[in-house]
């Protein structure tokens, strides 16, 4: 059974071992935090809050409508439920966590397990990468993808911190510990700049991608392209200030999301831009809207998909490419 | 007369709705107590004929089956305070055929949450009685719902809550009124099954059993039964009101569940006729969603209402005739839905 073993706290950058320790601190100091599991527990990071907190963590089976359902009525009686299974999953209880918890506003903070391409091997079923075209479009929902481990935790606290229903997506693999930098503080409906090399291009990220996007950029750099990379946590509310701003400096820009390429981040960007008749050439990074992701090696996913740094180096160059032709 | 003074009509059984005490039958106050709660369901079925009306929009159906269960909850049952609707020691009634909330918004009206006059404003735009109840708008509303199945869970999570806070010397009840139809939803049955699972004998499962789902009847449509086994097997206690518009009967039964508990989940399988008390709509699926579409049908309703329980009740006539001069507009849909069935909504 080792792999249910809980993984020592300084040994481990998986983003969901890391959580279920966030979450274990922070229940220490919000007594009210309880988590509510469908049969996941040892796979979502659950078990290590479990481990400190049994009392804490509701079981309610394989059941992820009655999931939702169970966190909205422990929220009434003033706890701060976490519910989590699956991101892929959320399309089982999406109209639990429209009606009962966002209609309602209540105060539920959902947990979305293995999103995008990381779900180890798990196939089309698994795959989660088209859950924020609905997820983005919940009234009062807020939705927040981290990057890195400093950031997940402190998506965590904002989430314990402030009041109303919220979506946290979750990735299944080793992160950094700080993607932005020394003293980064998370702000809900805020982006951040984190790389700003100049402005040929601009890299958009989400989530995982911040780090391929980061390595992108150091490729870029040596070939003499220099790009400002805006990282955006807080996916809803969207920080559109960032983005125009982002829009006013560079030529061309790219956006990079663990997830497919419609219904999330990009289209987040052309919708706000076209809004403001600030269009750009804006290049994709992502799966195909269109496609059941099917099994494999996240590695050959990453590849076939075009989700590498190096095809974020291409994908930079073609656009200024075909820009100067058009000069 | 001004059909809004609801108070010449009936006022609150329990001065202080705060605390909940047992009336048994052989006590002298029992015969006011069920006169007093009849007189309430008589007047949520017809403010509730009255509200729809005026919406062009509801279900009067569920509405009119459900009024002796409202009336017995909140002139007997539920302890609650009107004046701070979020009070922490109040139970819950939550409920989950959300469809039905013509009936709830004239009982929550006329227990005090909001004017009885407002009813007029159900399903218009702007206001805060939504076609659907809405927990952010509307006062003594515990949860917003309209799809059906969700709430039961909502329960299961409200008392699951409850009991981890620890001994609770208030002894708080969760009600949850689920439709017989909606039992077809399987988000009801995992409710059911986490319900017996944590044995949450502060939670009880009311099933109006009218018969009747929006389109058909249960029974053909996609039948339930047979219930009480499959509760039982679920682990939960079930107990059958033969006839969920006796009063009576409902408060004999909830002096028992509301004051002990035995370890388990209590259901309630309430034996009601959908669209009770007006002919049009007594077991009728055409009835389930479809409101009146002129004032003189609504009025032809309020009188057979008043034919049935007001003249017995001691309500003055006048009451039906000038609540139903009082509908001032009536959106024209379309006619009787009996002819149309294809066109309703």
């Amino acid at each position: 059974m080792a792999q249910f073993t809980i993984p020592a706290r300084d040994k481990t950058k998986e983003m969901r071992y890391q959580m279920g320790y966030a979450l274990a601190d922070l229940a220490k100091e919000y007594p009210d935090i309880v988590a509510v599991d469908a049969d996941l527990r040892t796979s979502s990071g659950l078990h290590i809050f479990e481990h400190f907190f049994p009392d804490k963590l509701i079981k309610v089976g394989i059941a992820e409508q009655n999931m939702i359902s169970v966190s909205a009525g422990l929220s009434q009686e003033g706890y701060i439920p976490f519910p989590c299974t699956f991101d892929a999953f959320s399309r089982r209880f999406l109209d639990q966590l429209y009606v009962s918890v966002a209609y309602s506003n209540l105060n539920v903070k959902v947990l979305g397990a293995y999103v995008g391409l990381f779900t180890g091997k798990a196939g089309a079923t698994h795959q989660s990468d088209k859950e924020l075209g609905i997820l983005l479009r919940i009234p009062r929902l807020n939705v927040l993808e981290p990057g890195s481990n400093e950031e997940m935790r402190q998506i965590l606290r904002c989430a314990v911190e402030t009041p109303g229903p919220f979506y946290i997506r979750i990735v299944r693999c080793e992160v950094e510990d700080n993607e932005v930098g020394e003293g980064y503080k998370f702000l809900l409906g805020k982006g951040v700049t984190v790389v700003d090399n100049g402005y040929d291009a601009g890299i958009i990220t989400t989530g995982f991608m911040i780090r391929t996007a980061k390595i992108a950029a150091e490729k870029l750099l040596k070939r003499g392209i220099r790009v400002r990379i805006d990282h955006h946590p807080s996916l809803k509310p969207f920080d559109k200030e960032l983005l125009y701003d982002m829009a006013s400096k560079v030529p061309v820009m790219v956006t990079a999301e663990n997830h497919c390429t419609s219904g999330g981040l990009f289209s987040l960007v052309a919708e706000n831009l076209a809004k403001e008749g600030k269009q750009k050439k804006v290049g994709t990074i992502g799966t195909d809207p269109e496609d059941f992701i099917h099994t494999g090696h996240v590695n050959d996913l990453l590849a076939h998909y075009k989700m590498t740094s190096d095809d974020i180096v291409n994908m930079v160059i073609s656009l200024l490419d075909e820009r100067k032709k058009l000069v | 007369m001004d059909p809004f003074k609801h108070n010449n009509l009936w006022e609150p059984y329990r001065k202080n709705r705060r605390h909940f005490k047992e009336i048994f039958s052989h006590q002298d106050d029992y015969k006011s107590l069920i006169e007093n709660t009849e007189r309430l369901a008589y007047l949520i079925r017809s403010y509730s004929v009255y509200s729809m009306t005026c919406a062009a929009l509801g279900h009067p159906g569920g509405s009119f089956s459900e009024a002796e269960l409202l009336a017995t909850m909140y002139n007997y049952v539920l302890r609650y305070d009107p004046a701070e609707p979020s009070w922490p020691m109040r139970d819950i009634f939550y409920l989950s055929k959300c469809h039905a909330c013509p009936g709830l918004y004239a009982a929550l009206a006329l227990a005090g949450y909001f004017p009885v006059k407002d009813l007029g404003r159900y399903g218009s735009w702007d206001s805060y009685l939504e076609s659907h109840p809405d927990s952010t708008t509307t006062p003594g509303i515990e949860i917003a719902g309209g799809s059906l199945g969700q709430i039961p869970g909502v329960a299961v999570g409200r008392a699951l809550g409850m009991r981890k806070r620890g001994p609770d010397h208030f002894d708080r009840m969760i009600y949850v009124l689920i439709g017989d139809g909606e039992c077809n939803e399987g988000s009801v049955w995992e409710a059911f099954m986490a319900a017996g699972h944590y044995q949450l004998d502060n939670l009880v499962f009311i099933i109006d059993n009218n018969k009747v789902q929006a389109k058909g009847f249960v029974n053909s449509d996609m039948s339930i039964e047979p219930l009480a086994d499959k509760l039982a097997a679920f682990k939960i206690t079930p107990w059958e009101v033969k006839n969920g518009h006796n009063v009576a009967e409902l408060i004999d039964l909830f002096n028992t569940l509301h004051t002990q508990r035995r370890g388990k989940p209590n259901a309630i399988i309430l034996n009601t006729i959908k669209g009770k008390n007006v002919a049009d709509c007594q077991l009728n699926p055409n009835w389930h969603t479809s409101a009146p579409r002129e004032t003189g049908m609504a009025q032809s309703w309020l009188g057979e209402l008043w034919e049935r329980d007001g003249r017995r009740l001691g309500i003055e006539e006048d009451f039906p005739v000038s609540l139903g001069k009082s509908i001032a507009v009536v959106p024209p849909l379309h006619t009787n839905p009996d002819e149309i069935v294809d066109k309703q909504a």
